[in-house]
């Protein structure tokens, strides 16, 4: 049977092949991407601490959506840093025809 | 309170809509003017004074805004009045900067519009969602903010790495806040059901022990989440382990927005932290000290990152030749002051850093501001720009002496009074660690004096570049001297600024 | 409920069967007779040019960002369309309605924004120029003249 630990599991897995992406791929529409699997990772986690929840609490209250309406707003605020991400690597991609970041090191420590 | 009634406290919020979307109709209307300059910055003067009116008309006490996912209190009114300062200043200051094409400046304004709303957001969120939105809000303006200047290669660059910082620091955040909520089956902080009443509650204190077979588990649980929460908003002040972003960002920005960028969202994002630690786990009791629940060592993290943050700051910014990039590592060192105040856990500590946070617009919004005056001038933003500018400019000189001094925290210059009171607060916490953490800051302090310093030296003592007086817009002067003068009264007379804070926390009305 | 999988998987099976036999029955029915044009890839009856692998017209992009935000609007409006007829019942209709006009209205700014600015054009600036060419072409017999 399949239950929260599953689900659990799945978005930590998700999440950490998000994140190991944004630190080992080069180029940075792909660390976009990465980041879009870390956001929707999370998603699966409020979703599945949604459905079955570890706190007792009553069948219609308030919080068993809570984390339904974040998974909207989430999945908004995703697209919304895709189209600002975007519109940046295409500016830089413009002024110096590369998207790889190992290349951008003109601001240095 | 119910949706309709929060209207009447959300107001400055609802006109600071309005004002982005008037800024834009306005630069399209204005586009073939040639005064368009004069029009856009006098209708966004306009819309500011109108959000401060509805801002001072906002009546005194807490009240719960949309059921809960907003916080209407003293703290929040505290904030708005620095985001508002900070404003004011960009405003002002962008126009003639140099830094932002005169094509643009409407879009520049409407972008700042929805920071600020963004930023008035996270002063009174109250619920998980809404500090990820306002968290967000703001920092999706910044990444567009940052790479303003299109065609220009550092502005694009700061802007995809800070796109990509935080994107991972958001993320990690939201990650947090899906296990608390997994924890207490709700979003939401205060209130009837909310995680401070959960955290306070014995009963489900003794389910969170059972919940994941003991105790340990579910401490672990709860602190990691701490931790990932602490991610998202580390980033926002630029503490380590998230501050990577913040010199690229501060060199590549425009410069009119990096002064806005180290002072308006850092302060957000404190007040973000203060209202999740404190309401989550601190419970006043009636003589106005604070009690710990829920066996979360936060103090004891945040005095780690705050120690972390100030000495890597420091050290850094001691071998920096351009003065921006210097002043971002040198906000980064303020950012770990700060959080000792923080680390206090105490109203004193509270305190404490909303007197810092004021007397740390005016410095560091000054500091910006002499860069932007010798970089239009000199053309360039290294120290050995800065050489002999006692002679060619000397009120310019003067005023960034009292700024640099003041950022040191040398007396009796504003500076002091915040570092002061923060060590205060500190020691009167009392604790081995309390004491270590205070002296750390003392140590770093003394650090900070050697870089500070070294632009002094290059102002005053070494060979003039250009011995012909230097051109500062009379604006420009006037401004540096109206933002000097208060570091200089703040550092001998605190007692009003002390007071106000005071009133915004930990006074007569509990958070 | 392993009994509910079991359809997927004879679905599953049969698919793949299905396609199996096909093209193993069609290779050994059709005759085999290859030209030129037949190995050529492809491409709805057009001649193929180039190689597939090449980068898209950054423009592409720009019209989809545009797009992107007023996709996600959806998610946003189909909960409230969802509960709209419980908001009637209690007499708040309209104040729900204004709720979503509100919203509405402020991604509305956006588009006409981007719309002046002339980023949906496909070939920015393209009408500006092509309006001076004009003019100019226009002007230049009176300066002659």
């Amino acid at each position: 049977m399949v239950g929260p630990v599953h689900y659990l599991v799945l978005a930590a897995i998700l999440f950490a092949l998000g994140a190991a992406g944004v630190v080992i791929r080069r180029n940075a529409i792909i660390v976009l991407m990465s980041i879009e699997i870390m956001l929707n990772a999370v998603n699966l986690s409020f979703l599945a601490f949604s459905r079955f929840p570890l706190v007792p609490v009553a069948p219609m209250q308030a919080g068993i959506y809570a984390g339904q309406v974040a998974v909207f707003f989430v999945i908004a605020v995703a697209a919304a840093e895709a189209a600002v991400g975007l519109a940046i690597v295409i500016a830089v991609f413009r002024s110096r025809t590369s998207v790889h970041v190992d290349e951008f090191d003109t601001l240095k420590l | 309170m119910d949706n309709l009634a929060s209207l009447r406290f959300f107001l400055p919020e609802s006109i600071l809509t309005v004002a982005v979307l008037a800024m834009f109709v306005q630069d399209l209307l204005t586009r073939r003017s040639a005064r368009r300059v004069v029009y856009l910055t006098a209708g966004a003067l306009v819309w500011l004074a109108i959000v401060a009116f509805a801002t001072l008309q906002m009546p005194a006490g807490t009240a719960s805004l949309f059921g809960g996912l907003l916080q209407h209190d003293p703290l929040r009114m505290f904030f708005t009045w620095v985001f508002l300062g900070a404003t004011l200043l960009t405003i002002v200051i962008a126009p003639n900067s140099g830094q932002i094409s005169p094509n643009r400046l409407g879009e520049f304004f409407a972008l700042l519009f929805a920071l600020v709303l963004g930023m008035y957001l996270m002063a009174s969120a109250s619920d998980l969602l809404t500090i990820y939105l306002s968290i967000e809000t703001v920092s999706l303006v910044s990444y567009v903010l940052t790479g303003f200047r299109r065609g220009d290669r550092k502005s694009n660059e700061a802007a995809l790495k800070y796109v990509i910082y935080g994107g991972v620091a958001s993320g990690v955040m939201l990650y947090g806040m899906s296990l608390l909520y997994g924890l207490f089956a709700t979003t939401r902080i205060l209130g009837e059901a909310g995680i401070a009443a959960q955290l306070s509650d014995v009963t489900s204190r003794i389910f969170l022990a059972h919940a994941f077979g003991g105790q340990p588990a579910a401490q672990l649980a709860l602190i990691v989440a701490i931790v990932f929460v602490l991610a998202g908003v580390g980033y926002k002040i630029a503490s380590v382990p998230f501050h990577m972003w913040c010199p690229d960002v501060y060199e590549g920005a425009p410069t009119p927005f990096t002064a806005f960028l180290s002072v308006g969202p850092k302060a957000a994002g404190f007040a973000v932290a203060i209202r999740f630690f404190f309401a989550t786990f601190e419970r006043q009791l009636p003589d106005g000290a604070f009690a710990q629940v829920g066996d979360v060592p936060w103090p004891a993290i945040i005095g780690i990152i705050s120690a972390a943050t100030m000495t890597l700051g420091n050290l850094t910014a001691l071998v920096q030749t351009n003065l921006k990039r210097m002043l971002a590592y040198s906000s980064i060192a303020h950012a770990g002051y700060l959080l000792m105040g923080l680390a206090a856990a105490s109203a004193a500590g509270v305190q404490s850093i909303l007197v810092y946070l004021v007397i740390y617009l005016f410095m560091n919004v000054g500091a910006f501001l002499v860069v932007i005056a010798v970089a239009n001038a000199r053309g360039g933003e290294q120290i050995s720009d800065f050489r002999g500018l006692s002679v060619a400019a000397p009120v310019t000189a003067l005023t960034l002496a009292v700024f640099l001094f003041s950022l040191t925290g040398l007396p009796p210059l504003a500076g002091f009074t915040g570092k002061y009171l923060v060590f205060a607060a500190l020691v009167q916490r009392g604790g081995f660690w309390n004491v270590i953490l205070a002296v750390i800051g003392v140590l770093n302090s003394a650090i900070s004096l050697f870089y500070y310093a070294k632009i002094i030296k290059a102002m005053y003592l070494d060979e003039p570049l250009d011995r012909t007086p230097m051109r500062v817009p009379r604006l420009y002067t006037g401004l540096l001297v109206a933002l000097a003068v208060p570091l200089l009264v703040f550092g001998v007379y605190w007692g009003p600024l002390v007071r106000w804070a005071s009133t915004a926390f930990g006074g007569p009305t509990p958070i | 409920m392993p009994f509910h999988f079991a359809n997927v998987l004879v679905f599953a099976a049969i698919a793949i069967l299905f396609v199996l036999g096909s093209l193993v029955g069609g290779h050994f029915l059709r005759p085999h007779n290859p030209t030129a044009e037949k190995e050529m890839i492809y491409e709805c009856g057009e001649k193929p040019i180039g190689q597939a692998w090449y980068n898209f017209n950054p423009r592409f992009y720009l019209i989809a960002l545009v797009f992107v935000i007023f996709e996600v609007e959806i998610a946003f409006m189909y909960p409230v369309a969802s509960v709209y007829r419980s908001f009637i019942e209690k007499g708040q209709g309209m104040l729900a309605f204004l709720e979503i006009f509100v919203f509405v209205a402020i991604l509305a700014v956006g588009l006409a924004y981007v719309w002046a600015m002339g980023d949906l054009e496909w070939v920015k600036g393209l009408k500006q120029d092509v309006l001076k060419a004009a003019r100019e072409a226009r002007e230049q017999p009176r300066k002659a003249a």
